[in-house]
């Protein structure tokens, strides 16, 4: 009788009301009907044909009925159960499951005690052993089936890591985990409004899909924080590196065509949030950059909450700043803002002394202080995360690092001179990887920093043009004297002279050339261009300008450069402009070598 | 370069591996008198230096010499490195040229 229930098995389940896998096991088979998910574990019918019971599966078998070894219409050996009463309901009981295994898959339909008691014929299973997934189960439940549901049966469920631009039709199924707000844009072509969102993946893969336009107002209302959906039709590119805040290669453009279900009524996985931990020591190469670190440390301290208000709408905002030491020997003051500046923040400040570890998802690495990390909207933390991570630390805090003295990562790391917003020890690259690739900044200009010699500065090419004195554009010589500025539409007597000049760089990888302009060239000559020039015009024994150009040679600078293409002779061509110069602070540089060697020695 | 004599890169804690051998270190200052001066090493250990120090001394020390003890040298050189050191910086090229990248050090 493999394939059938126990005779009478519900009227054995009421009498015995609790079975463990101990006690001699009377032998039960029931058959599973109506299975159907609540909230995270699932109930049904048990039914033996002639009586059912409202039973619940525990939360350890979920696992069991997503890969379909148990199925609803299936049948289930009982190892272990015990039966309640459903409280104000006497006479009604449910059966709690504790422990099962599977007998049979689906059969045809539900065990009738008529056809069972009329014919006798054991009930066969399905022809073929199809694994369902909780989708399909829900499916079958009910009939008439949820678009999401049909969506889900009719393509295969995607892992949003297996995505890529070369592939056809997908879905996938995925937790919106962070949503934008609309945003409107005016540029050349026109207005229009955009917004993205985060999207999760069971895996706990992150993608940001993007919307336009009509596929914005049509998406904007659908799309809402927590809630899972099926997604198909979108289209993949590569990931924009300089505005990507998850950790993919690729990014999702939705349009209006994009298929969006809500996936109802199933089974909701809840995604882990997914670390990448930065070491503290190594958070100098994100200060000011786009992109987003988590963190994982010990907390040191905790502030009390501070006011702040905030520049641009004069709103008073909550800020507390704790301070986390890992096992790099470095702390770091991270600033928690908003709500979680005052929830978050005081449960951490009542538990300071107990030195909790806290994981962080999502943060900005800023320049104050020399590098500081803030919360934004999105970001998660985590107390006494369980994960080998923060055992480890934990473990290493408690044995050593208590005693250990540490020091702030921010300290020494602020660089030496004005170089724009962005830190020198962000983005660095050698010169190879401009002359390595061609076609670097082909969209729009991108940025870098790096080290490099001035090796060779042409001593014959026009290093300078006559400029305005009031908008240093270029001015030409006036019919009868003094200079006429078309900018400023008036003459004047003087002039001055404004850098602009090509100098050859060469670093250990390569050599290029450099466009600089004024501020930038004064610092690599070392004196105006006036002054250059006045040089060049005494002769002598001696030629001063010659030597003044070759005392720039050979010195080492840190440039920050913008890398765009240009077309030359309707040739492109990749021009590397110069936009801040500073002298190298050799300690920190030294840092960031013993930074690349740590880092070359783990990926190695 | 002379080569017929090297120094070893050390902090406080690689002193005693080299015993009786030369080596270099830079110290912090804590105090001198005529014949030796007391120094916290880069790794916060102390480290006594005989022998004699030049009249004045700056905030950090470099000194060559031979490794009396596990926390002295005899210095031969004395220099005066200046009052701003990254002491973090050179414990860790202690650590890497007596550690996996010894080949490349003399």
């Amino acid at each position: 009788m493999e394939n059938s229930v126990t005779q009478d098995g519900i009227a054995t389940v009421l009498s015995n009301q609790s079975l463990d896998s101990s006690s001699v096991r009377p032998e039960i088979v029931v058959q599973i009907v109506d299975l159907k998910a609540v909230v995270n574990r699932y109930t049904f019918n048990a039914n033996d044909g002639k009586m059912k019971i409202k039973a619940t599966l525990p939360a350890t078998l979920t696992s069991d009925i997503i890969s379909g070894k148990i199925q609803n219409l299936g049948l289930i050996r009982l190892l272990a159960y015990t039966v309640n009463e459903i409280p104000g309901k006497s006479e009604e009981k449910y059966m709690l499951v504790t422990k099962c295994e599977a007998v049979a898959p689906a059969l045809d339909s539900e065990i009738k005690s008529e056809s069972k008691a009329s014919t006798g014929i054991t009930l066969k299973p399905k022809q073929e052993f199809v694994a369902k997934s909780a989708s399909q189960i829900i499916n079958e439940q009910r009939g008439n089936a949820a678009p999401a549901a049909r969506m889900a049966m009719t393509r295969r469920v995607h892992p949003l890591v297996s995505l890529n631009p070369y592939q056809g039709s997908w879905t996938i199924k995925v937790r919106v985990t962070n949503k934008g707000v609309m945003r409107t844009y005016k540029n050349a072509r026109g207005e229009g409004c955009v917004f993205n969102v985060e999207l999760t993946d069971e895996e706990g893969t992150q993608i940001q899909a993007t919307m336009f336009n009509a596929a914005a107002q049509k998406f904007y209302d659908i799309f809402q924080t927590g809630k899972v959906y099926y997604i198909s039709r979108g289209s993949l590119k590569l990931a924009n590196k300089q505005f990507k805040t998850v950790q993919n290669d690729y990014e999702l453009t939705l349009s209006e065509n994009s298929e969006v279900e809500e996936a109802r009524n199933e089974e909701m996985f809840v995604p882990e949030i997914k670390f990448n931990f930065v070491p503290i020591d190594e958070l100098g190469a994100y200060v000011n950059q786009k992109e987003l670190i988590d963190v994982i440390g010990v907390v040191q301290s905790v502030s009390p909450t501070m006011s702040i208000r905030r520049r641009n709408d004069n709103e008073m905002i909550p800020k507390r700043d704790i301070t986390l030491a890992d096992e790099s020997k470095k702390t770091v003051v991270v600033s928690l803002w908003n709500d979680l500046a005052t929830g978050l923040g005081q449960e951490l400040l009542d538990m300071a002394d107990q030195h909790p570890v806290i994981a962080i998802k999502s943060l900005k690495v800023g320049d104050f202080q020399g590098v500081s990390l803030s919360t934004i909207s999105r970001s998660n933390v985590v107390i006494n995360p369980d994960s080998p991570e923060a055992t480890k630390l934990k473990s290493w805090y408690d044995s050593e690092g208590k005693e250990t003295s540490m020091s702030a990562i921010g300290s020494g790391m602020s660089p030496s001179a004005n170089n724009g917003s962005r830190s020198m020890y962000a983005d660095r690259v050698c010169l190879s990887h401009f002359t390595s690739n061609p076609s670097l900044g082909e969209d729009k200009p991108v940025f870098f920093s790096t080290r490099a010699y001035i090796s060779f500065i042409k001593p014959d090419q026009t290093m300078w043009y006559r400029a305005c004195k009031t908008c240093n554009k270029k001015v030409t010589e006036a019919m009868d004297s003094g200079y006429w500025c078309e900018g400023c539409q008036k003459k004047d007597e003087e002039c001055s002279l404004r850098y602009i000049m090509a100098v050859k760089v060469s670093d250990s990888t390569g050599e290029t050339w450099f466009s600089a302009f004024n501020d930038e060239a004064e610092k690599i000559i070392g004196c105006s261009a006036d002054e250059l020039n006045q040089l060049k015009s005494e002769e002598g024994e001696v030629n001063e300008f010659q030597t003044k150009l070759k005392e720039a040679t050979w010195s080492a600078h840190l440039f920050r450069v913008s890398v765009s293409q240009q077309e030359y002779n309707s040739e492109k061509r990749q021009r590397i402009t110069v936009k801040g110069v500073s002298p190298i602070d050799f300690a920190a540089e030294t840092r960031l070598l013993l930074q690349d060697i740590s880092k070359n020695k783990t990926s190695q | 370069m002379d080569t017929s004599s090297p120094s070893v890169f050390v902090n406080g804690a690689l002193l005693r591996r080299f015993v009786g051998q030369k080596v270099r270190t830079v110290i912090q200052v804590m105090g001198s008198d005529m014949g030796s001066v007391v120094g916290k090493s880069t790794d916060d250990l102390q480290i006594f230096v005989r022998g004699s120090p030049p009249p004045s001394l700056t905030t950090y020390l470099e000194v060559i010499g031979i490794a009396d003890s596990e926390n002295s040298i005899r210095a031969e050189v004395w220099t005066n490195f200046g009052d701003s050191f990254d002491a973090l910086n050179y414990n860790e090229l202690c650590k890497l040229a007596n550690g996996e990248f010894k080949h490349l050090f003399i």
